[in-house]
């Protein structure tokens, strides 16, 4: 057994070899030494407190208390010092910070598909809800319901690509790939009782060739507002305010008749060219990108015309309403300033990277 | 839509407003007539090209075939310079280009600039140029001869130079497909008075032994006229004449056809010039085709006509498919003297008809019948004929004999009442109906007010007019877009719909976006070799696809029944510039249903192929390359389930996906079809796509099916307030023991206090043996209403032991 004595030459060496510990390492391995719970040398003076005869504890008692606060508080005192040396030492250090890092993985959205949220929030935020419809689609839909009937000229515009008919449905319901979303203005109103207001993003299709601003898979949105009220005058607030709120205010806007056969009267809507900044030409010559006008046409729209109103039983003396659709990938090309229609279909990941 | 170019000096002709051409162009545009572009005429002539007069002409002294010329073109001194031209004579007024001119050379057709030239001894600095030599048409034959009247030394540019409009009209204004139909146009923009072309004035009486005019079938030829001239001389048409139809896109031949082409160009109404002679009986029936009955067309084809075809015949034979295109039997000849020309109306839909059908749509089909396949007035006819006879009068020495027209109902002239409140009404544009009547009078609209009321008639031309919209949008042309207010949408909200599909759609993409994954879109129709190439034995992987019946290229001829291939060929092309690609598509794919719509369904697809990290390439000083593994893959979709909130997974698990590694994949089968793969491309299909065999993972999942494992609404976890007890324990199993069992084990054992599991480490070796392996697994302990006693945690340890050695035969290892 140990005496008071010993207990005190024990805490001396342990306060010794503490105050010699380099670093928090060595100093974690003298208390494992004095005062580990299992084999400490200090803990096991302690374990013999019970075995001594009552009169002997107090003192004893004493005695293990002292060196075990003794040490106790060597190890902190001398922990705080080499966790402050240590943080002073660091303090001192400096990184190149020029070196390449470690890197995370980045994705980034399909400029077409983050083109297309931008669209719908922005009309979200005016009224216009989000709904979507088939591509194939019938050809009473993508036409006829649109006034416009097999072999009229305006089919011209609206080249169409057509489904063979592998499972042998009725011939008289033709199928094709949507040329543009406004089948859906047709889908919405056999739906819904005015007031309507929606706005339809979606891929269509058309049989023509393809160039730098020609796809023959593309992207379209169409918005369509049925009520008793709404004018010519809505449709160009809405379409001002969503040019100004997908570009910024500097954009300039044109408002100009055309001709469509589902809207009466119709018009275009027209935003200053990205690349040659509405002046037609650069330093190549006339701009490739707007033609040489200046603008670059983004979306057809009018009035919705009588007939289509009549097709899906809404009385026209009654509701009158607008409709407008136009090329996502225009936009998308105005935003990010892409060249080309067809990167957006190449999957080029430098390109995807890129914007 | 149908194009016409119109060249301004024509124009000038029927109508002069107070603007420059730009400035015309640009009105017209924002009256909904579209200009592609203003075209210069001689802009290349620059400040080189002069109007001259050749002072004398002298023999070349060493050539017979040259000449010398002087010149006086506005400079100090004439010069004398050398031309092989032999239609000029002193006196003429002829262009003149300087040195450092840009001119057309005559052989090959390039641009050049002029340089000082040797002709034979003399040397040339300067030319006299030729029509083809100025861009100005194919005529090389001689000199241009230009105007006595121009004054020498002006620059040519200002002296004959033009501008063309090139337009594009819609194709519900045949009336305005012509250099008239845009004066009119002009002079209502600009309110100024517009000049009708000179036209003949027709008897309207002709000697039916000279020519009868028949109409068989009045639907589709509702009306039909006829001139006949004698005394035809058939000669070039005169110069100006020949340089507007080039500038209008046309080639001049001789005097009649250029005439029928001049007066369709002017007007809008197509002309057919027949020689007279050639018409057995006398007679021009408008009819059907007769079965079996062929004709030989003007561009040298021998037809067989469909009896809906509508001809244009003589007593014997067809002579021409009406409105499309002439025969060869009956065309005019270079000894033509007498002609009987034909001016008629047909109904669009069956020229349409019969030009798609005899396949001469669009570009390959005559101007003729582009313009006829639209809804031409047929008061037109009268106006075009009287026109053309007037023209052949001055310039083809025509005397008309007697004329005919047969139209048996003439159509009315549209009539459209609308309140004046309409305009506003449709337009949200406070215009009064006196404005409202203006604009409509200048567009030659008859028009009367009265209180709410206006009524219109529209010109007779005008075949667009139908219905009180019309009307409003002709007078917001004429006041002006601009005039149109904007303003937002007022009114009761409409009822939104939720749309969950779409929107979880977008969830999945911002999920594999932030996964760090690249969003991509590729094409929905797909080449469909490339469904043969997605299995190792070319077995379908998808549904027979629809197919696109006119399609513009093999390699997008069907729609795609899966996003397999587009994601392959994405990966494929990406790998030939970097070692690695992590990407995903959301898009329908399509898959035929019986009596309905293909099915369009929405499917997530996601590709790792190469090498995972370091994500910079080539970054290796911190990041040891590696590829991308089965793990990765499946991280990404277990971690989207989490991002996503969904719950278990719903149908049968199953091992091995098609087209992937059959020991190295997964699917899941509900409603008796699979809803999900994932897993290792098959080595060998991966090989065909130039993949790496070995480092190709691919997972394709229903969006629907997706959704419909994941509750709409998160239920949210209170978090246990007490104290872990965290064990180690080995677990030494056999080979073929899956860990996922091991997991389940300890699981259920300690079911209510084990919070995680963790796999710490797989070890294979001589410490546990052959065919064995060991689990370091990490357990966490925990209950949600109190501490756990030591006693508690023993029990439980126990517990998993026992399931553990008894349930799969697992020894512990300490």
């Amino acid at each position: 057994m140990a005496t008071a004595t010993d207990l005190k030459g024990l805490a001396d060496r342990a306060v010794k070899e503490i105050s010699s510990a380099a670093d928090e390492a060595a100093l974690e391995a003298v208390r494992v030494r004095y005062l580990s719970r299992k084999d400490g040398l200090i803990t096991a003076a302690t374990k013999e407190i019970a075995t001594l005869p009552a009169a002997e504890k107090p003192g004893y008692g004493k005695a293990v208390n002292e060196a075990k606060q003794r040490v106790e508080s060597a190890l902190e005192e001398r922990g705080r010092a080499l966790r402050e040396g240590a943080i002073a030492k660091s303090l001192s250090e400096t990184a190149d910070l020029t070196l390449p890092p470690r890197r995370v993985r980045v994705g980034h959205m399909h400029p077409i598909a983050r083109t297309i949220r931008e669209i719908t929030r922005i009309l979200g935020s005016m009224g216009f809800e989000s709904v979507e419809g088939p591509e194939v689609e019938y050809d009473y839909y993508s036409f006829e319901a649109l006034n416009i009937p097999r072999d009229h000229p305006a089919r011209d515009k609206f080249n169409s690509f057509w489904i063979a008919n592998p499972l042998g449905d009725p011939t008289d319901r033709r199928v094709g790939l949507r040329p543009h979303t406004s089948p859906m203005q047709i889908r919405v109103m056999e739906k819904r009782k005015p007031p309507v207001r929606v706005v339809v993003p979606g891929r269509c299709y058309r049989f023509e060739a393809t160039d730098a601003t020609h796809e023959s898979i593309f992207f379209q949105y169409e918005g369509l507002a049925i009520d008793e009220q709404i004018s010519m005058a809505d449709l160009k607030g809405v379409l001002y305010s969503f040019a100004r709120q997908l570009f910024g205010g500097e954009r300039k806007v044109r408002f100009r008749p055309d001709y469509f056969p589902f809207t009466e009267p119709s018009a275009e809507i027209a935003f200053d060219c990205f690349v040659c900044d509405g002046s037609g030409t650069t330093n190549k010559g006339r701009c490739a990108t707007c033609g040489g006008s200046g603008w670059i046409e983004a979306a057809g729209c009018g009035m919705v015309h009588p007939e289509a109103l009549r097709r899906v039983d809404y009385d026209p003396s009654k509701y009158q309403g607008f409709a407008f659709g136009g090329g996502v990938e225009r936009l998308a090309m105005l935003l990010t300033g892409t060249p080309d229609i067809r990167l957006f279909h190449e999957n080029d990941m430098r390109y995807l990277e890129s914007v | 839509m149908p194009s016409l170019r119109v060249p301004y000096s024509w124009l000038r002709e029927y109508v002069q407003a107070p603007a420059t051409v730009d400035e015309i162009a640009a009105r017209l545009h924002m009256a909904g007539m579209e200009v592609d572009r203003v075209e210069r005429v001689g802009g290349a002539w620059g400040d080189k090209v002069r109007v001259a007069r050749i002072q004398k002409l002298e023999k070349h002294p060493n050539a017979d075939k040259l000449q010398l010329a002087t010149v006086e073109f506005g400079a100090a001194q004439p010069k004398t310079v050398v031309t092989g031209a032999t239609n000029i004579a002193a006196g003429d007024v002829v262009p003149y280009g300087e040195l450092g001119a840009e001119y057309v050379d005559g052989h090959t057709g390039e641009r050049v600039v002029m340089k000082p030239k040797n002709m034979r001894g003399i040397t040339s600095e300067g030319m006299i140029l030729s029509a083809k030599e100025l861009g100005l048409g194919e005529d090389h034959d001689g000199i241009m001869q230009l105007a006595k009247s121009l004054t020498v030394g002006v620059l040519l540019q200002d002296a004959i130079g033009d501008a063309v409009i090139v337009m594009e009209i819609a194709p519900n204004r045949p009336d305005a497909l012509s250099i008239l139909g845009i004066a009119r146009e002009v002079a209502a923009l600009y309110n100024v008075k517009l000049t009708e072309p000179r036209a003949a004035e027709l008897p309207g009486k002709l000697d039916p032994s000279l020519l009868t005019i028949r109409i068989e079938d009045d639907r589709a030829c509702p009306r039909f006229a006829a001139a006949y001239l004698e005394g035809i001389r058939i000669e070039p048409s005169p110069d100006w004449m020949q340089r507007r139809l080039v500038a209008a896109g046309m080639r001049p031949i001789t005097n009649i056809v250029d005439i029928t082409n001049y007066v369709m160009l002017e007007i809008g109404q197509p002309l057919h010039a027949y020689d007279a002679t050639m018409l057995r009986g006398r007679v021009l029936v408008a009819r059907k085709a007769k079965r079996g009955e062929r004709l030989r067309t003007l561009d040298s084809k021998d037809r067989a006509l469909r009896p809906e075809d509508l001809v244009i015949a003589d007593g014997e034979r067809a002579l021409g498919l009406a409105g499309v295109m002439g025969g060869e039997d009956s065309e005019i000849r270079p000894n033509t003297t007498t002609v009987a020309l034909e001016a008629a109306s047909f109904e669009p839909l069956g020229i349409r008809r019969s030009s798609d059908a005899h396949g001469l749509q669009g570009s390959s089909g005559s101007a003729a019948a582009r313009r006829f396949g639209l809804d031409l007035s047929p008061a037109l006819v009268s106006l075009a004929l009287a026109r053309a006879v007037s023209l052949m009068g001055e310039h083809a020495g025509g005397r008309l004999i007697g004329s005919t027209d047969v139209y048996p109902h003439p159509r009315d002239r549209a009539h459209v009442r609308l309140r004046g409140s309409d305009v506003p009404r449709v337009l949200g544009a406070s215009i009064a109906s006196a404005e409202s009547a203006d604009a409509l009078r200048r567009l030659g609209f008859d028009v009367q007010v009265a209180d709410d009321t206006i009524d219109t008639y529209a010109p007779a031309f005008r075949t667009d007019i139908g219905i009180a919209e019309d009307i409003v949008e002709e007078v917001a042309r004429i006041v002006g877009y601009d005039r149109i207010p904007t303003r937002l949408p007022f009114g009761p909200l409409p009822a939104h719909e939720r749309h969950p599909l779409d929107v979880f759609r977008e969830r999945v993409r911002d999920v594999l976006v932030g996964f760090g994954l690249q969003d991509t879109i590729s094409y929905a129709a797909i080449d469909p070799a490339w469904l043969t190439k997605l299995t190792a034995d070319g077995s379908p992987l998808a549904p027979e696809p629809l197919r696109i019946t006119n399609p513009t290229t093999v390699s997008q001829s069907v729609m795609r029944p899966t996003l397999r291939a587009s994601l392959l060929d994405t990966a494929s092309r990406n790998l030939r510039h970097r070692e690695g690609v992590g990407f995903f598509e959301i898009s329908p794919v399509y898959l035929p249903r019986k009596a309905e719509l293909p099915e369009e369904r929405w499917t997530v697809g996601i590709l790792l192929a190469g090498q995972a990290e370091p994500v910079h390439e080539g970054e290796t000083w911190l990041t040891s390359p590696r590829s991308w593994d089965l793990h990765d893959l499946r991280g990404i979709t277990i971690g989207l389930r989490d991002a996503v909130g969904a719950g278990p997974v719903k149908g049968a698990l199953q091992r091995g996906g098609p087209g992937l590694h059959p020991g190295r994949s997964l699917r899941i089968e509900s409603d008796g079809r699979v809803v999900a793969v994932g897993g290792q491309l098959d080595p060998r299909v991966a090989a065909m796509w130039e993949l790496p065999e070995h480092a190709t993972f691919v997972a394709e999942f229903e969006l629907a099916h997706l959704l419909s494992e994941t509750p709409a609404h998160p239920s949210a976890v209170m978090p246990s307030r007490y104290p872990a007890a965290i064990r180690e324990i080995a677990i030494v199993v056999d080979e073929a023991r899956p860990y996922g069992e091991v997991e389940q084990a300890i699981t259920e054992a300690a079911k209510g206090v084990a919070e995680s599991v963790a796999l710490r480490d797989l070890y294979r070796g001589p410490q546990v043996g052959a065919g064995k392996k060991s689990f370091a697994v990490r357990v966490v302990l925990r209950s949600a209403t109190g501490t756990l006693s030591e006693e508690d945690v023993e029990k439980a340890l126990k517990r998993i032991q026992g399931r553990l050695e008894r349930g799969l035969g697992a020894s512990l290892r300490s």
